[in-house]
């Protein structure tokens, strides 16, 4: 039989006729959703559940070189941590990476997104192209910006030679601070893209004929980008400040390729400070305890993202 | 949307658009322009703004001297792997959960949807004492297993939202004629839902191919190694910064990833913006 199905681009409630029962709903088919669900459930119960839940566990363990069997230690890991500065500063670090990475993000991928909607010739080459950044794999994004910020030969001092900014090239990636640029920069870079696609999805159904009307009425730019634009684009920024703050607190590759956490430990942000106590210390059960921490700075964005999500469903 | 017919508005707009714009392109027009200048240019203090003797030494090198072929190859076989696994079970997991009514089923999406969230690299931390029991470290099945950390949840979700509003009747109507379950699944839902089964395939590939964390970790041997960890390995290293090579090398890690996805942006945006956007 051939059938021709229109998908609704958009949900609209399934017309469920009086004699077929949503799905079917008879004993044997239940069985067979559940061997549909089966091959999905064990993968990610094996790869992502289990090993989730472990790692919570071994965060009360002691788990090193030492001692190369897990061995209970209660909160042992975490009165180390309490006792160590420099996963205090790893919490630091990461925040002001975050805050930055998201705000800058925010900002730039918004008004990318504003400049995208309006007609102008060449936008649609412009959209797709936008869209590399985000793309590219982490070590490239790397290379590109090391070269960029890269002290002797690097484009952004010779440009700021140029202008007149700096006396003296600097060595940005050599110098916490600048290291801290690079990486905040870098990853702005990469996500606006992203940020750029939610706000364009968002605006495209926003309500032409009210703006319209306002500016009849008088309504400048300004205003409509106020009153109109910004109330409506409210949820989907809600959705790309949740998950961009998700994405960025999880931000490993970038960081690792570009400057390695370093100089000594400037940029090295939660999931770098992880990633060397588990695989270059060995240190696994302190790894996880920082772990612990991290996921629980991630429950509030994550909760508010999933209720957002269950209230739309 | 904005009306641009005052001058102090197209001032404003053309200037962000240039300043954005700039920031954006410029580091990719750098990229191709470097990975096509010679050395002698590279290193010099002043940069010139375009090659002035364009050479293609550095991709002739990437290609004949070095390692990357091998690196491409790997991530090919890892990715493309990792993707067809992570779209077949998300196409059946996500069927399932839109379709058939049992008990569980909103607590299973609801808890995939937070699995989005737990951080890979504390997932790597029991994944790599596991891996390593089951005889899986170093081994390119052990690393295409854990690939599908990145993207399981998402694409399940992705593909139960979709599935969600294939009408029920047109299964109804397959089944009163005697299709088997299986069978509608395969030969009338499949095909009008390959848009977002090629989102979901593209997207975990996507990941994958991108990765610098999990085969920096799960993969020792140089045979099997990819293309993230392999760029690091071969042009940034202590001992010699080998610019022109690393912007080609790059520019080759990339093309595949860049050409599929322009191939296919069109279904993947809406993929990805989908749930979120209403």
């Amino acid at each position: 039989m051939t059938l021709a199905a229109e998908i609704p681009s958009s949900p609209a409630p399934a017309q469920v006729s009086p004699h077929a029962v949503r799905g079917g709903l008879k004993a044997g088919q239940r069985r067979v959703g559940l061997m549909l669900l089966l091959p999905a459930a064990i993968a990610f119960g094996g790869i992502i559940l289990y090993p989730f839940l472990q790692a919570l566990a071994l965060s009360l363990f002691e788990y090193t070189l030492e001692t190369p069997a897990p061995r209970f230690d209660g909160l042992g890991n975490f009165t180390k941590i309490a006792a160590t500065p420099d996963v205090w500063q790893a919490f630091l670090t990461t925040a002001i990476y975050v805050f930055f990475t998201t705000a800058g993000t925010l900002v730039l991928g918004l008004a990318w997104a504003l400049i995208l909607n309006q007609p102008f010739r060449g936008r649609g080459f412009l959209r797709s192209m936008s869209l590399l950044p985000w793309v590219l794999p982490s070590t490239v994004s790397a290379f590109i910006w090391g070269w960029i910020f890269n002290s002797r030969y690097g484009v952004l001092n010779a440009f700021l030679l140029e202008m007149g900014f700096i006396e003296m090239p600097q060595a940005w990636l050599s110098t916490s601070a600048g290291a801290m640029v690079a990486v905040i920069i870098t990853k702005i870079w990469l996500s606006i893209p992203l940020f750029m696609a939610f706000f364009l999805a968002g605006l495209q159904n926003l309500d032409r004929e009210q703006v319209d009307a306002a500016r009849v009425d008088g309504a400048n730019n300004w205003a409509i980008l106020r009153d109109h634009v910004l109330p409506h684009l409210r949820p989907v920024l809600i959705v790309v400040v949740v998950l961009g703050v998700i994405g960025n607190l999880q931000q490993f590759d970038t960081i690792y390729a570009l400057t390695g956490g370093g100089p000594v430990r400037a940029t090295a942000v939660l999931s770098v400070e992880v990633y060397r106590r588990a695989f270059e210390q060995w240190d696994v059960g302190l790894a996880s305890a920082i772990g612990v921490l991290w996921v629980a700075t991630l429950l509030p964005p994550a909760f508010l993202y999933l209720r957002m999500l269950v209230k739309g469903a | 949307m904005f009306d641009l017919s005052s001058t102090v508005s197209k001032v404003v707009f053309s200037l962000t658009l240039a300043l954005i714009g700039l920031f954006l392109f410029f580091p990719l027009y750098w990229l191709v322009i470097s990975s096509m200048k010679s050395n002698a240019e590279l290193y010099s203090v002043v940069p010139t703004p375009f090659p002035t003797t364009p050479t293609l030494t550095h991709f002739v090198t990437a290609l004949t001297t070095g390692k990357l072929p091998m690196y491409l190859f790997n991530s090919l076989i890892a990715s493309g792997s990792s993707a067809a696994l992570n779209t077949l079970l998300a196409l059946y997991a996500g069927y399932s959960v839109a379709k058939y009514r049992f008990a569980g089923r909103q607590p299973a999406m609801l808890f995939m949807l937070s699995a989005q969230m737990f951080p890979f690299g504390l997932l790597l931390i029991s994944i790599y004492p596991l891996m390593s029991e089951a005889g899986l470290l170093d081994t390119r099945p052990g690393l295409i297993l854990s690939y599908i950390v990145f993207a399981l949840p998402v694409s399940t979700y992705m593909l139960y939202s979709y599935f969600s509003q294939v009408p029920d009747e047109l299964i109804e109507a397959a089944r009163a004629d005697g299709a088997s379950d299986l069978r509608i699944l395969h030969t009338i839902v499949v095909p009008i839902s390959i848009p977002p089964i090629v989102t979901v395939f593209l997207y975990s590939f996507m990941w994958s191919w991108n990765d610098l964390l999990y085969s920096m970790t799960l993969i020792v041997s140089d045979d099997k190694r990819t293309i993230g960890p392999g760029l690091l390995l071969t042009y940034l290293n202590e001992v010699n910064s080998d610019w022109g090579g690393a912007m080609a090398a790059s520019l080759l890690a990339s093309a595949p990833i860049v050409a599929a996805f322009l191939f296919l942006q069109r279904y993947f945006i809406q993929g990805v913006t989908a749930g979120a956007v209403k």
